[in-house]
């Protein structure tokens, strides 16, 4: 079935497509001359197929990616791109699922897409995560290894995520990390934003390549700015009005969230211009601070959620930045204290002696 | 007990223009930098009513543009490190290979922890003391290299950020910001030092210690 008789069963508009395919291309930082392209490129028959493949994690990419409440059209699109193999939404059990996947493979072997949603657990030989009998490793470099490229989303694919927080019982690897040599583009976020995955994909129909990425080979249409700085509480920030309590006056009033551990300034991502649930809402704006949750190190640099910054393992579970640093002052002023009790002791009577020892000198 | 011989006769010219310009630099820069940044990492000024007053945007105003002044005085002490006199030039890093420099620094350090009484004399800076400058001015580097990258993240396709930015892969961004926050304390401590130490020399070798920082002159001691 093509994309328009898709559409027609469920009840898109071609009129609400072209509208989707102008939003794409805002979310892609293009020109909205795009739009046609963008829906050409769609349209036509030559997409790669999608094989999604999920290892240790929470299957919450797989719920933003199903999210929609209504068929929407970045959900058809999605579908149109033929997952060949989800295990979460295939129908397919068992055999029959891994054969569509090794048919998938084997057709379209260096062509496909492959996206990749979880850690990959290296520990005990990869016994924490098998599918089918084989580990995630195995599977990863096979299925990973033969993709045109790989699409790692959200925290644990791209960074190892919650699996890998310290200790790490798994030794949970990201994806680069196992396949340093493969393009991966990583999609961070606690889970992906699935408007960041269409736009993604349809950046690699228009152009036949992933979109220019930063150093954590993150797509700069989507992680280029920092939350902070697009956030829609920032002029309470400049201005110095904070929240101090939750449900006080500041926060009645919507104001920053930044004394309540917002992590907004230290991460990288487009939630507050593309926000989620089809541009509902998103965590600032309901009230919460960002907990960083697409950042590199997410969960170990970014807990405590609700202080400004990490505390130092190993001086028991409280210490924070503050509490080291005033004890280094603290202590440097009893010691030089106690050293100036010594020597005022020490030097009773130091005028006089300089006095004899000096003019006695000068009287020789 | 007249004063027979009048101390300035000995005295001579320590510390030249630009080491005591960028003292004084550094010092007001130090004060305003950790005001400005204890407020930035914790505003503890209540909120004001409206939001034209602009607290936070101020104070990181202020924060950064004193982190520039704070550079270039850096820059101009890094300078004089190789065209100034002997006292301010990293010649008079104590040498480990020469057995008259290392007895120097036993000395301080009999001294400083009470072990001796006798009270070394140095004009430049005491061989201990010198350490301690090393190590604070790393730190002092650091502080500059971690605040600009911390600024530059505001825009990462930015010239600062391709200059700095190169430390997040390494060391995530909360901890960079967690050394930044902390170094302040440990300046902190290193200001106490500082102060008690120049008292200290001050009163033990008459030499003009403190006035020297004004000034540039200090007394000799003679042998
Ligand atoms: S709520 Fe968070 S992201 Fe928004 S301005 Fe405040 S600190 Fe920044």
């Amino acid at each position: 079935m093509g994309i328009a008789e898709k559409m027609k069963c469920l009840g898109v508009s071609r009129r609400d497509f072209l509208k989707y395919c102008t939003a794409v291309s805002g979310t892609l930082a293009l020109s909205p001359a795009f739009a046609p392209k963008i829906a050409e490129a769609i349209e036509s028959d030559t997409r790669p197929p999608v094989i999604w493949l999920e290892f240790q994690d929470c299957a919450g990419d797989t719920e933003s990616l199903l999210r929609a409440s209504a068929p929407t059209a970045a959900q058809l699109i999605l579908d149109h791109l033929s997952v060949d193999y989800h295990e979460t939404i295939m129908s397919a059990a068992g055999h029959q699922a891994e054969s569509a996947k090794e048919n998938t493979f084997e057709k379209y072997k260096g062509k496909y897409i492959c996206v990749v949603e979880g850690s990959i657990p290296t520990g005990a030989d990869g016994a924490y995560c098998t599918v089918g009998g084989r580990s995630a490793e195995d599977i990863l470099k096979e299925v990973g290894g033969n993709a045109a490229f790989i699409i790692a989303v959200g925290t644990c694919a791209t960074y190892g995520g919650l699996p890998a927080a310290y200790p790490n019982p798994t030794d949970a690897k990201s994806v680069k990390e196992l396949l340093p040599n493969k393009t991966v583009i990583n999609l961070p976020g606690c889970p992906v934003n699935v408007e960041n995955l269409t736009g993604t994909i349809v950046h690699y129909l228009l152009f036949g390549a992933p979109p220019a990425m930063d150093k954590f080979l993150r797509p700069k249409f989507a992680y280029g700015k920092r939350i902070h700085d697009n956030c829609e509480r920032r002029a309470h920030f400049d201005a110095g009005q904070y929240v101090e309590a939750w449900g006080d006056y500041g926060h009645k009033q919507g104001w920053c969230l930044y004394k309540m551990g917002c992590k907004g300034p230290e991460t990288f991502h487009n939630c507050p211009t593309i926000r989620w649930n089809e541009g509902l809402s998103w965590p600032v704006q309901a009230g919460h601070g960002c907990a960083g949750c697409s950042e590199p190190g997410f969960w170990d640099t970014m807990t405590p959620l609700y202080k400004r910054l990490p505390n130092v393992p190993g001086f028991g579970v409280e210490a924070t930045a503050t509490k080291i640093g005033a004890a280094v002052v603290g202590i440097s002023a009893v010691v030089f204290g106690a050293h100036g009790i010594i020597s005022a002791i020490r030097n009773r009577g130091l005028v006089k002696k300089v006095e004899s020892s000096e003019f006695e000198d000068d009287d020789k | 007990m007249s004063t027979k011989e009048c101390a300035a006769k000995r005295f001579i010219y320590v510390w030249e223009g630009p080491v005591r310009i960028t003292h004084w630099i550094n010092f007001f820069c130090i004060i305003i930098l950790s005001f400005t940044g204890y407020y930035i990492h914790n505003p503890f000024l209540s909120g004001p009513i409206s939001t034209d007053v602009y607290v936070m945007g101020t104070i990181r105003y202020v924060h950064y543009l004193t982190g520039i002044v704070f550079a270039m005085s850096l820059i101009i002490r890094f300078f004089w490190l190789f065209v100034g006199n002997y006292y301010s030039s990293w010649h008079s890093f104590i040498n480990p290979l020469n057995k008259n420099d290392r007895s120097t620094f036993w000395a301080y350090l009999k001294y400083y922890t009470l072990l001796g009484r006798k009270v070394p004399h140095t004009l430049g800076h005491n061989p201990l003391a010198l350490l301690a400058y090393i190590a604070l001015f790393t730190l002092f580097i650091l502080q500059v290299f971690t605040g600009f990258a911390l600024w530059s993240q505001a825009n990462p396709n930015g010239l600062m950020y391709s200059l700095t930015g190169w430390i997040f892969p390494l060391i995530s961004n909360q901890w960079i910001r967690f050394f930044h926050y902390l170094v302040m304390f440990l300046i902190g401590g290193f200001v106490i030092n500082h102060i008690y130490s120049a008292v200290l020399f001050d009163f033990k070798t008459q030499s003009g210690e403190i006035s020297s920082i004004f000034s540039g002159w200090k007394a000799k001691k003679r042998d």
